[in-house]
This record gives C-alpha cells, sequence and structure tokens, in this order.
C-alpha cells in the first residue's frame, strides 16, 4: 500500500486538473471518431510523437516503475539489461523492423487489430478468432493487476474507500475508451507520458544530488555488498551494483524471468503491435523511434537505477537496506517509501501523478484491445458479420466490466506476476506466427496454428505446474499432483517463456515442413 | 566506471545509453525517409 506523505487536498486538486486535461483529450478523440478506422487504428494518421509517447506510455505501467523499481531495489543494477532489450529490441527492432512491415500489410489488407492482421495475413477467421480468444482471456489478468495498483494507489492517495477508487479509476478510463476510441486512448497516453517522463528525470536528478553526486552514489552502493541478506547471498546474490553467481536461481530470476520475459515479449503484445498501424507512413515510423528510445531510457533506466541506489539511502539515514525498510517486506512499497521519506512535497505530488498516468495510459490500451478483440476478431466470425461501431463499444464495456470482477477476486500474490506473464503468453503464442506474416512470401497456415497452439499450450502447462511463483499461487499442481511443481531446480525457477517460445518457434517449423511435403507447388498457402 | 566496478553492471549501462543514441541518430538520419510508401506495398 502507497501512503502519500503531502498534503491530500493539493494532490486532489492537481488530479482534478488532471483529469479535466484527460476528459478534455477524450472527448477530442470523440469530435474526430467519424468509423471503423478512427475508432480501431486512430484514422491511420497519428504524429508521430503522439506514437512514440503513447507505445512507450502503454508499454511501461506503473507496476513497471513501481514493482520492478522494487525487484531492482531487491535484486540491484542487473535489471538495467532489461533496459537494454527494451531499447533494443522493444524500441529499435519493435519500429524499424517489425514496425514498418506491421503498418505497411496492416494498411495494404486493411487490418484494424492484431488478430485481423494475423487472420488475413494467412487467410484465415480461425487464427482470427484463435488470437482473439487468447487475448479475451489472458489480458483480463493483466488488466485487473493494473486495475488493482491504481485503485491501491488512489485509495491511500486520495483516503477514499477502495472499491470506490476502484470503481472510479475503470468507469474515468472507460469513458474516454468507449466513446473516444484510440484516437482519445493515444492522445490521453501522450500527455500521460509526457508527464511520467517529468516525473521520473526529476527522480533521478534528486536521487543522484541526495547521495552526494553520480560517483559518489555508485560508490556507496558498491560498498554495501556485505550487506546482502544471507538468504538472497544463499540465492546467488553477490551485491547491488553487481550481477548475481551465473546460473544461480536469482540469476535464473533476474535473466529469464525480468529481462527476457519483459524484453523479448514486448515484441508480440497486440496492444503495442496495433500501434504501428496507426501512423500513414514509414516516415512517422522512423521520426518516432527519435522520441521512442530516450523514453524508454528514463522510464526503465531511471527505475533501475534509482531502485537499487534507495539501499544507500536507507543505509545512510535508517542504517537498513531498501528490504527492510519496505512495509511488511512488501518490495512494492520501496520506491513509494523511498519518495515519501527522501523527496520534497511538490515532487512527491508530481511523481504520484506521474503513477497515476502510467497505470491509466496502460489501463486504456488494454480495454481497447480487448474490446476490439471481442466485438470486432470473435463477433465477425461467430455471427458472421462485420460489427458495428456500437457492437464494439458495448463490447468494450462488457470486458472493462470482467476485468473489474476479476481485480475483485484476484489472489493479491499473482499481481506482480502478471504483467511477465502477459508478456510471457503474447510471445509464447504470436510470436513466431506474427513473424512468419510479416516476413515470408507465402505464410504457411498450418505452420502458424501449430506454433500458436503449442505456444499457448505450453506456457499454460509451465506456468501452472512448473514455474514455482505462478504454480504455487494457482494451486492447480498441488491439488492434482500434490506438489507446487513438477520438476527439480533449476526447471521451477525458469521462465515460461524460456521453454514455450522455443516450442512455438519448433512447431512453426514443423508445421512448415509438414506443409512443404505434402504440398510442394508454388502458391499453396492454405494447409487447414 | 562511474563507481560501478561489475564490468556486467557497467556494460548494461553503456549499451542501454548507445542503443539510446542509436535511436535518435536512426530517427536524424532517416528523418524525411519513407514519406512515399503511405499507400502501402
Amino acid at each position: 500500500m502507497i501512503v502519500m506523505a503531502v498534503d491530500t487536498l493539493t494532490f486532489a486538486l492537481v488530479t482534478v486538473v488532471y483529469l479535466l486535461m484527460v476528459i478534455c483529450l477524450g472527448y477530442l478523440g470523440y469530435r474526430k471518431t467519424r468509423g471503423h478506422d478512427d475508432y480501431m487504428v486512430a484514422g491511420r494518421k497519428i504524429h508521430p510523437v503522439v506514437l512514440a509517447l503513447s507505445y512507450g506510455a502503454t508499454f511501461i505501467s506503473t507496476s513497471a516503475i513501481i514493482g520492478f523499481g522494487g525487484a531492482a531495489a531487491q535484486l540491484g543494477m542487473g535489471l538495467m539489461w532489461l533496459t537494454v532489450l527494451c531499447i533494443g529490441v522493444g524500441v529499435l527492432i519493435a519500429f524499424v523492423i517489425f514496425g514498418k512491415r506491421t503498418r505497411r500489410i496492416g494498411q495494404r489488407v486493411s487490418a484494424v487489430t492484431f488478430p485481423d492482421l494475423i487472420g488475413k495475413c494467412y487467410g484465415s477467421p480461425f487464427l482470427q478468432t484463435f488470437t482473439g480468444i487468447l487475448i479475451v482471456v489472458g489480458m483480463p489478468l493483466y488488466t485487473a493487476a493494473i486495475l488493482i495498483g491504481g485503485a491501491q494507489f488512489i485509495t491511500s492517495t486520495l483516503q477514499i474507500p477502495y472499491d470506490t477508487a476502484l470503481l472510479a479509476f475503470a468507469a474515468v478510463v472507460a469513458l474516454y475508451v468507449v466513446i473516444g476510441g484510440l484516437i482519445a486512448v493515444m492522445y490521453t497516453d501522450a500527455l500521460q507520458g509526457a508527464i511520467m517522463l517529468v516525473g521520473m528525470t526529476a527522480l533521478l536528478v534528486l536521487t543522484y544530488t541526495l547521495l552526494g553526486g553520480v560517483i559518489n552514489a555508485h560508490a556507496a552502493l558498491d560498498a554495501l555488498s556485505g550487506q546482502v541478506p544471507s538468504a538472497l547471498a544463499a540465492a546467488g546474490m553477490t551485491g547491488w551494483a553487481s550481477m548475481p553467481e551465473l546460473g544461480s536461481p536469482i540469476w535464473y530470476t533476474l535473466i529469464t524471468t525480468l529481462v527476457l520475459g519483459v524484453g523479448i515479449g514486448v515484441l508480440a503484445q497486440p496492444q503495442l503491435a496495433v500501434r504501428f498501424m496507426t501512423v500513414k507512413d514509414s516516415r512517422a515510423l522512423n521520426r518516432a523511434v527519435l522520441v521512442g528510445g530516450p523514453f524508454i531510457l528514463m522510464m526503465t533506466g531511471v527505475a533501475f537505477t534509482v531502485g537499487p541506489l534507495t539501499n544507500v539511502y536507507f543505509y545512510q539515514t535508517e542504517g537498513v537496506i531498501a528490504l527492510q525498510a519496505a512495509t511488511n517486506g512488501n518490495i512494492d512499497t520501496i520506491i513509494p517509501n523511498y519518495i515519501n521519506t527522501a523527496m520534497p512535497d511538490l515532487f512527491v505530488i508530481v511523481f504520484m501523478l506521474a503513477l497515476l498516468a502510467a497505470a491509466m495510459s496502460t489501463l486504456s490500451s488494454l480495454f481497447h484491445t480487448m474490446g476490439t478483440s471481442l466485438g470486432y476478431d470473435i463477433w465477425r466470425h461467430t455471427r458472421r458479420e462485420k460489427p458495428s461501431m456500437r457492437t464494439i463499444q458495448l463490447a468494450t464495456i462488457a470486458m472493462i466490466v470482467v476485468s473489474v470482477l476479476l481485480a475483485y477476486v484476484m489472489p493479491g500474490s499473482i499481481i506482480a506476476r502478471a504483467t511477465a506473464m502477459f508478456m510471457g503468453l503474447g510471445a509464447a503464442a504470436f510470436l513466431p506466427a506474427y513473424v512468419q506474416a510479416l516476413f515470408s512470401e507465402r505464410p504457411s497456415l498450418r505452420a502458424a496454428k501449430y506454433s500458436m497452439v503449442t505456444g499457448a499450450v505450453v506456457w499454460f502447462v509451465w506456468t501452472a505446474f512448473i514455474h514455482v511463483k505462478e504454480s504455487a499461487v494457482l494451486g492447480l499442481a498441488e491439488l492434482l499432483f500434490g506438489a507446487e511443481s513438477l520438476l527439480p531446480m533449476p526447471w521451477p525457477v525458469i521462465d515460461p517463456l524460456v521453454i514455450a517460445l522455443p516450442l512455438s518457434a519448433a512447431a512453426l517449423g514443423v508445421g512448415w515442413l509438414v506443409d512443404r511435403n505434402l504440398a510442394p507447388a508454388p502458391g499453396s498457402t492454405d494447409a487447414s | 566506471m562511474l563507481g560501478i566496478t561489475d564490468p556486467a553492471i557497467w556494460f548494461a549501462y553503456v549499451l542501454a545509453i548507445g542503443l539510446t543514441l542509436a535511436c535518435i541518430l536512426y530517427g536524424l538520419l532517416n528523418w524525411n525517409i519513407g514519406l512515399d510508401d503511405s499507400h502501402g506495398s
């Protein structure tokens, strides 16, 4: 739980002004929305800076700042490798290689959603529907986690009941997503991204100033390695300014879940991929790269630098490391506790606003992606008619209601895992088929089907029965086999993505070979 | 480097900042490229 140290009334006033700006931008989106293309791909004429900020603000949620910042406070600067992947893969490769082809092909086949793009590339209603179903089933978990995080934050900062906070938070975001579609979502994302940029820049500068400069701060952190708790040291941790021991449990967690899970998973996120189809040409994508790279550096890089440095602050002021300064040992409280105790009041307000913006920008995009998947991709093939905008809006409302209900029943212990979990599912199920759709002259439908089904099934089995952080919470392995994980170390600490993605890619290869042997004649793309 | 002794950490910082500069450079060098493909191909 995040506890505010500044005047509630001041923060409430700032929040009201911010919400008025968000509602105005939502209304602007509503006024500009005249048809399906506007509602689903923002009319394919979004400004590059808006695209870059929207992409970044959607990618980076509150949990990325608070949760991963807290994880960095616990595990150290090794998380900077996630920043490397977020910029190298999440911006450069995503925009330059995936983005340009996604935009070009999406425009050529008139795709308006990620499942629509996949379905049209393969000429397969099944793949469009299957992709839509995976989104509608898998994404509410991630959405509910963002909702819970946002509601907890509003509860503690504005001193209002949790249920009221949850419903009000969902209602405000729902309002502009439902009426204004993707134009409203991306305009508000851009405002929210700008606020996040101000907040994180100030956080970095103030932290280094507080700790006596860059070199002094880093040297003090390096010198703290003797304070690593014995349990963490036994699991491979060597300090906060050094990597954990190669092959240790902490090394596996750091590299496979946090770094690869999110860093690779970002490529096949439907809510991010659809943004490449919102600009009119490749020039806009080229220009967006210029803004996207620095934005992601300032989000993740600052969180993963300031997180570990909170150890220096808490050690110098209270004689404890960050983990001991966390409320009830919850690492999600480390960054808020640090902000509240170390930062000036004005900055606390700026940072809290940045957190609210981060939650809203991610939430709005997830609402929109789930709504269009249900109302457009699934509806058009189950009802065999092109849905009206009203249908898509109603489907969006339905998915919002499902997410809110899930937020009430989801176990608290799974929340911190939800971001990496959905990124993992997305990569395992979609990435190989998405790559083939973009880069193959004659993509094999059989291969795509094999890959998507294998990726989704293996990811689920590994999550439910092997990867102990999820399987212990889900309880299926315990119920059926009497153990939290069915395999010995190190398998229970290896992320599902690391297993499911290679198998999904292998299934794609098998399907392609089968197709080639069955139908060697050129021009055959549909093997179903 | 800059108070960090483990090369695996400071190399991550060098790469992160280097990739960010590559993004800026890419955007600037390709500022006006790609204008003619707005109708798909």
